[in-house]
C-alpha cells in the first residue's frame, strides 16, 4: 500500500462536502419531480385523493347515517334533505356512497399492497434459490392459480364461512379470500424478471463479495423490479375495486349490512328505470375510482422507469451537469 | 490510386456541379459519397450523427472506416443502403454507379439492395430468419432480384455460394438451419447471400466483431475471396484498426461525424497527421512487440453531438490544442507534400516525420512493481489450482433423462500464481476459461480439484467465515461493465457495499471511498452520480475500485477490456498497470484479445477445449510458441501495420472448435491441427491415440555441453507430440505483396 492511509486536506474537505450532502439528490425527489411532470397523473393523483378524503370525511356534511331510515322520503330523488335522494327503505344515498367508497378504497389499498408485497418476496426468494425450493413453490402457486376463485369466494362469505362469519365483518373476510387469489400472477411475473436479474453481473458481482442472501435479495433485486411493483400495486388495486364490485354485484361479496359500491350499483340494476340516482351516483364514484387509478399508473411508471422515454428534461439536466 | 477525397467545398468546381447535376461522372467510381449528413431528432434536440462524409470508391477497392462508437460509421452505411429510419433527416448525396440513391422510396431502393449493394451486418446470430433453412435464405435472395431464374439454376447457384464462402458439403447444408451452423459459419453464410447478386459495393459493418479471432481470420479470408471473385468494391466499417490493416486500401478516420483524416493506409498508419489517429494508433497493444511502453490513453470522451462544435471537435481531448484550435472546425485539406492524404487539423504539416506520439499524449511511465527484482520461484503463492475439473452430464429424453455423454467444460487444471504477477488464459470462446473462473470464484468443499486461495483452500473451506476470508482475498472485475454495476446504486452506493459487508464503520467507509476514488482516477465528487452518468471507461474504473475497496491479494478480470473503445481501453490497461505495480496485485485474466493479454501479463496458459495447451512467461510463448494451436492463434491476431500484415503468413484453422461431445480420443486438437494435417499417416495415428502431456522441453544435451553445465529449463510448457512440425501447407495463406500501391 502506498498513500492510502495517508490524511489528505483534500479528502477532508472531500469528506465536508459529502456530509453537507447538497449534491446528493435524493431518488425519491427524482421520481417525485418526474411524475409531477405527468400532468394526466397528478390529475389522476387528486381525483383518488379527493375521493379518499370524501370518503373519511363526507359523512359530517350530511346529518343522515347509513342505517337510519327516513319514512318521509322513501325512494326521492335528490332534493335539500338529502342531496342526492334515498333509497327504496329511505336510507340516504349520499352516507350509504360515502361509507361504500370507503369500503371500496379500503379493499383496493390493502388487497393491492399486500399482494405485491406478497408476490414480491414468493417471487423472489423462488428466483433467488431457484432448484427444489422454487420447483415446491412453483407448485403451490400453479394449485393456486387452478383453484376456482369464484366458488371459493361463493361459498367462504355464504354458506361454508359461517364459523368465520361470526367473528368478522364481511368485508374483512372478502380481503382475506381475494388476498389469496390475487398475487399469484404477480409472483410469476416476479419470478421470471428476478430469474433474469440473477444473470446480471452485479447481483454475481455481490454474491463473490459475499453479500448474505437476505441483502442480495432486498438491495438488489426489489428495488430493480420496483418499477414492476409499483405499478402492480395500482394495477392490483384497480383490480381489486373491481373484483368487489363485481362479487358484490352478483350477490356474494358484501353483504347487507354492510355497504359497499358494488352492493350499492348491484341494488340498483333492477331499478334503474324508476331509481336512476341510486344506479348513476355510486357508478360514477367507481368510474372516478378506477379511473383515477388508471391515470396515475401511467405517470408513476415513466417516474419510476430509469429507461423511460418522458424524461427529457431530467436527462437533458443530467447531460448538462456532465458537461461541466 | 483508387479513391480520392475532397473536402466539402462551399464553391464547387465546374467539373462538380456537373457531377450534382448527374451530367457527368468525374471518374469510374462506383460509389460516390458527397456531403453526407445526417440527424436525428431526440429530445434534446437534434443529434448531428453525420456531418460532411465524402469519398469515391473504386471497383475492386477497399476503403476502411474507422473510429470509435458513436462516431457515425454505422450511421453513414445505413444511410448509405437507405435502412435508416423515415425519421432522420439526410442531406447529400450518394451515387451508385452514377445514379442517386438518397431521395429514392424504400420500395425504388429494393432494386439495388441485395443486387448492386449488399451488407453485411454484425451480428450473425441475428441476421438469419430462424425458421427457414439456409437454403431457402439464400435463393430468396436470388428470386428477388432474378424473377426468371429457374429453381434447379437457382439451386445451383446457391451451392456455389455456399463452396465460395468455404462451407463444407454445401449441397446438404442447404437443408440445414441456422441453429445448425456456428456464428463464424453463419457469417460465412451473410457473405453468401451477400454476394449472391454480384454486388458492385459489399458494406461490411464491423463483420468479425462478434466472432473469435480464429474465426475472423476464416471470415476475412472469404471476405478477400469473394471481394476477388465479385470484383466489388468494400466499404469496411471497423473499430480495429488490425482488422484494417491488412486488407483496406484506403482508409477515413471519423470523429464525431466527420472523417478527420483520409488517406491511403501505408500514409495513415505510417504517417498520421491528426493528433485523433496519432492516439489511435498509439492505444493499440501490438501482439508481435514484446517490448514494454505504456499505451496511450485519450482522455476524455467524444463531444456531445447535439450542438455544432465551433471549434475542432477534438480539441477538448487533444493534448496540442491551442487557441487557434478553438477558432472554426477545421476542414479536411490536404497534407503538403503527399498524395491524397488529408487531415482535418490546423497543424498537419508540423506532425509529420519521427513525432514520438508517447510524449505528445505524455504517456504514463512503465510503472515497475517491486515484486519484478524478486525472482518468481521465491514470492509466494497467491491461487493455486491442482487438477481442477469441471465436468456436466449431457442428457436426452423429456422423462426419462439418459446420460448420452460428458461435456468436459474444464478438464484437468493445474497452476499457480504467485504475488504481484499476471497470469492470463487465452482461447477460443469455448475452451474453458470462463468456467475455470467460476470454478475459482465459485469454491466450495464439493468441487473435483482443489482451489487453494491465500492458503485457504476449498477442501477445508467449509464454514462461512473462512469463506468471507477467502473474499478478501480475491474480488473480481466483470467484463461488460454496465451490467456490473446496479443501476439504482450510485457510485458511492456501490463501493459501501462491500465494505459494509467488511463489517467497517460509516466514517471508515466514507474515508475508504475516497481514497478509492483517487486510486482508479474518478473525480471525488462523482461519488453521487449513477452508473449510466458515466462512460463506459469511467464505468469500468467503478468496477477496478470496487473490487479494490477490500484490499484483495488476487483480482480476477473477466474480459476486462473487451467492451471499451480502443482510446478508453488504453486508459484502463495502464491503469491495471499501475496499480499491480503500486499495490502488489496479482491479476488472474481472462482475455480472448492476445494483443492486450501480451501487453500486461506476465504469464500466459493456451486452452483449447478444456485443456491448458501451452504455458509459460508470455514473451517465450508469444516469440517461439510450440504448440501447433498457440502458433495459428498468433497468426490470426491482425496487427495495426499494413506492410507487415501484407507480407504475412497466415495459419489459416479449418472449421469450428469441435463440440466438447466429439472430443477424439488422443490429442484435442487433432482435427483442426495444421501439423497433424502434414503428418505421415503412422505419426498421426500416435496423435489420435495418445494423449500428449503438458510438459516442458529439456535443454538438450548440446545446450548443456556449450552452457558448461546444467541449463534452467524454461518456463514453458505445452502438450504437443510434434511442436515445430512442417505446416500443412492448404491452410497457410500468403497474400502476396505485390506493389504497395504507389500514390
Amino acid at each position: 500500500m502506498t498513500n492510502l492511509n495517508a490524511v489528505d486536506p483534500a479528502a477532508v474537505a472531500q469528506d465536508a462536502h459529502l456530509e453537507n450532502a447538497d449534491v446528493v439528490i435524493a431518488k425519491s425527489t427524482i421520481i417525485f419531480r418526474r411524475f409531477m411532470r405527468n400532468k394526466t397523473a397528478v390529475a389522476g393523483l387528486a381525483v383518488f385523493l379527493g375521493l379518499t378524503i370524501f370518503s373519511f370525511v363526507g359523512g359530517f356534511f350530511s346529518p343522515w347515517d347509513k342505517e337510519t331510515i327516513d319514512p318521509f322520503n322513501i325512494g326521492m330523488p335528490p332534493s335539500g334533505d338529502h342531496f342526492l335522494g334515498t333509497s327504496q327503505a329511505g336510507i340516504d344515498l349520499y352516507a350509504m356512497t360515502v361509507e361504500g367508497t370507503r369500503i371500496s378504497i379500503m379493499i383496493g389499498l390493502i388487497v393491492g399492497l399486500v399482494s405485491v408485497l406478497v408476490a414480491a418476496v414468493y417471487g423472489c426468494t423462488m428466483a433467488y434459490f431457484g432448484g427444489k425450493v422454487d420447483k415446491v413453490m412453483l407448485f403451490v402457486l400453479e394449485a393456486l392459480i387452478m383453484m376456482p376463485a369464484l366458488l371459493v369466494v361463493a361459498v367462504a362469505t355464504s354458506g361454508g364461512g359461517d364459523g368465520l362469519k361470526k367473528n368478522l365483518p364481511s368485508w374483512l373476510l372478502l380481503i382475506i379470500v381475494l388476498l389469496v387469489f390475487s398475487w399469484m400472477g404477480t409472483a410469476r411475473l416476479i419470478r421470471s424478471m428476478s430469474m433474469s436479474l440473477m444473470q446480471r453481473d452485479f447481483v454475481k458481482a455481490a454474491q463473490y463479495m459475499g453479500v448474505p442472501p437476505r441483502r442480495i435479495v432486498w438491495r438488489h433485486l426489489v428495488p430493480n423490479i420496483g418499477s414492476l411493483l409499483v405499478l402492480d400495486i395500482t394495477r392490483g388495486v384497480t383490480g381489486a375495486i373491481l373484483a368487489e364490485v363485481a362479487f358484490s354485484f352478483i350477490g356474494i361479496g358484501i353483504k347487507v349490512p354492510d355497504v359497499s359500491l358494488g352492493v350499492l350499483i348491484g341494488g340498483a340494476t333492477s331499478q334503474v328505470q324508476t331509481f336512476p340516482w341510486m344506479f348513476w351516483v355510486p357508478l360514477t364514484v367507481m368510474f372516478l375510482l378506477t379511473g383515477s387509478l388508471a391515470m396515475m399508473n401511467d405517470g408513476l411508471r415513466d417516474a419510476f422507469d430509469p429507461s423511460s422515454s418522458s424524461v427529457g428534461r431530467a436527462k437533458k439536466n443530467s447531460t448538462e451537469k456532465m458537461s461541466k | 490510386m483508387s479513391t480520392f477525397l475532397e473536402p466539402a467545398d462551399p464553391a464547387p468546381t465546374a467539373a462538380e456541379r456537373l457531377h450534382i447535376a448527374g451530367l457527368h461522372s468525374p471518374s469510374d467510381a462506383v460509389l460516390s459519397v458527397r456531403d453526407l449528413n445526417v440527424s436525428f431528432n431526440s429530445e434534446n434536440g437534434a443529434v448531428h450523427a453525420v456531418r460532411g462524409v465524402n469519398f469515391d470508391l473504386m471497383p475492386g477497392k477497399t476503403l476502411g472506416i474507422v473510429g470509435e462508437s458513436g462516431s457515425g460509421k454505422s450511421v453513414t452505411s445505413l444511410a448509405i443502403m437507405g435502412l435508416l429510419p423515415a425519421t432522420a433527416e439526410i442531406s447529400g448525396s450518394v451515387r451508385l454507379k452514377g445514379r442517386e440513391l438518397l431521395g429514392l422510396s424504400d420500395k425504388a431502393m429494393c432494386a439495388y439492395r441485395g443486387n448492386d449493394i449488399a451488407m453485411v451486418f454484425q451480428d450473425p446470430l441475428s441476421s438469419l430468419t430462424p425458421v427457414y433453412t439456409v437454403g431457402t435464405q439464400i435463393t430468396e435472395a436470388l428470386t428477388i432480384h432474378n424473377p426468371g431464374m429457374s429453381k434447379a439454376a437457382k439451386e445451383t447457384r446457391a451451392v456455389e455460394l455456399l463452396a465460395m464462402v468455404g462451407i463444407p458439403s454445401p449441397r446438404n447444408r442447404l437443408r440445414a438451419f441456422p441453429h445448425e451452423f456456428s456464428g463464424g459459419m453463419r457469417q460465412r453464410v451473410m457473405i453468401a447471400i451477400a454476394i449472391a447478386n454480384n454486388p458492385r459495393v459489399l458494406i461490411a459493418d464491423e463483420p468479425t466483431t462478434a466472432l473469435d479471432v480464429t474465426i475472423q481470420a476464416q471470415v476475412l479470408e472469404v471476405l478477400h475471396t469473394a471481394q476477388e471473385e465479385t470484383g466489388a468494391a468494400v466499404v469496411m466499417i471497423t473499430h480495429d484498426l488490425g482488422v484494417v490493416a491488412g486488407i483496406a486500401d484506403d482508409i477515413m478516420v471519423m470523429y464525431a461525424g466527420k472523417p478527420v483524416e483520409t488517406g491511403s493506409v501505408d500514409d495513415i498508419y505510417y504517417d498520421p497527421r491528426m493528433p485523433y489517429t496519432m492516439g489511435l494508433l498509439g492505444a493499440v497493444p501490438r501482439v508481435d512487440v514484446a517490448e514494454k511502453s505504456s499505451l496511450v490513453p485519450i482522455d476524455g470522451i467524444p463531444p456531445n453531438l447535439l450542438h455544432t462544435p465551433t471549434g475542432c471537435s477534438f480539441a477538448p481531448r487533444c493534448p496540442l490544442v491551442t487557441d487557434a484550435c478553438l477558432d472554426g472546425e477545421p476542414a479536411l485539406s490536404p497534407v503538403p507534400g503527399t498524395g491524397y492524404h488529408q487531415a482535418a487539423c490546423i497543424k498537419s504539416a508540423s506532425l509529420g516525420g519521427d513525432v514520438d506520439v508517447h510524449e505528445i499524449f505524455s504517456a504514463p511511465p512503465v510503472p515497475v512493481s517491486r515484486f519484478d527484482l524478486i525472482p518468481r520461484g521465491d514470492r509466494s503463492t497467491v491461487l493455486e489450482l491442482k487438477d481442477v475439473r469441471k465436468h456436466f452430464p449431457l442428457t436426452k429424453g423429456a422423462l426419462l433423462k439418459r446420460r448420452i455423454g460428458t461435456v468436459k467444460a474444464v478438464d484437468g487444471l493445474s497452476f499457480d500464481i504467485r504475488e504481484g504477477e499476471c497470469f492470463s488464459i487465452v482461447g477460443e470462446s469455448g475452451s474453458g476459461k470462463t468456467t475455470t473462473l467460476l470454478e475459482i470464484m465459485e469454491f466450495h468443499k464439493d468441487q473435483d480439484g482443489e482451489v487453494i486461495i491465500g492458503g485457504i483452500s476449498n477442501k477445508q473451506a467449509a464454514d462461512a467465515k473462512t469463506k468471507s476470508a477467502m473474499r478478501r482475498e480475491m474480488q473480481m472485475v466483470f467484463q461488460d461493465p454496465t451490467g456490473a454495476l446496479d443501476p439504482r446504486f450510485t457510485v458511492y452506493e456501490v463501493l459501501a457495499e462491500p465494505l459494509q459487508n467488511a463489517g467497517m464503520d460509516k466514517r471508515a467507509i466514507k474515508k475508504r471511498i475516497m481514497e478509492l476514488m483517487n486510486l482508479v482516477g474518478l473525480q471525488p465528487d462523482h461519488v453521487n452520480r449513477f452508473p449510466n452518468q458515466f462512460s463506459g471507461g469511467q464505468r469500468q474504473r467503478v468496477g477496478i475500485a470496487r473490487a479494490l475497496a477490500v484490499n484483495p491479494k488476487l483480482v480476477v478480470l473477466d474480459e476486462p477490456v473487451s467492451a471499451l473503445d480502443v482510446s478508453v481501453q488504453a486508459g484502463v490497461i495502464n491503469l491495471l498497470d499501475k496499480l499491480r505495480a503500486e499495490l502488489g496485485l496479482s491479476y488472474l485474466m481472462v482475455a480472448h484479445d492476445l494483443s492486450v493479454v501480451r501487453h500486461i501479463s506476465n504469464r500466459v496458459a493456451v486452452m483449447y477445449l478444456g485443456k491448458i495447451v501451452e504455458i509459460g512467461e508470455v514473451d517465450r510463448v508469444f516469440d517461439n510458441p510450440r504448440h501447433p494451436y498457440t502458433r495459428a492463434l498468433l497468426s490470426a491476431i491482425p496487427v495495426p501495420d499494413p506492410q507487415f500484415e501484407r507480407t504475412r503468413e497466415r495459419i489459416i484453422l479449418q472449421g469450428d472448435l469441435p463440440s466438447p461431445l466429439d472430443a477424439p480420443k488422443g490429442c484435442n486438437f487433432a482435427t483442426r491441427c495444421p501439423v497433424f494435417a502434414a503428418l505421415p499417416a503412422a505419426k498421426q495415428e500416435h496423435c489420435l491415440t495418445l494423449e500428449p502431456p503438458l510438459e516442458a522441453v529439456q535443454p538438450s544435451a548440446a545446450v548443456e555441453i556449450l552452457e558448461a553445465g546444467p541449463v534452467p529449463t524454461p518456463d514453458q510448457q505445452f502438450a504437443c507430440f510434434f511442436p515445430d512440425g512442417e505446416l500443412d501447407e492448404h491452410m497457410l495463406v500468403v497474400h502476396e505483396t505485390a506493389e504497395p500501391h504507389a500514390p
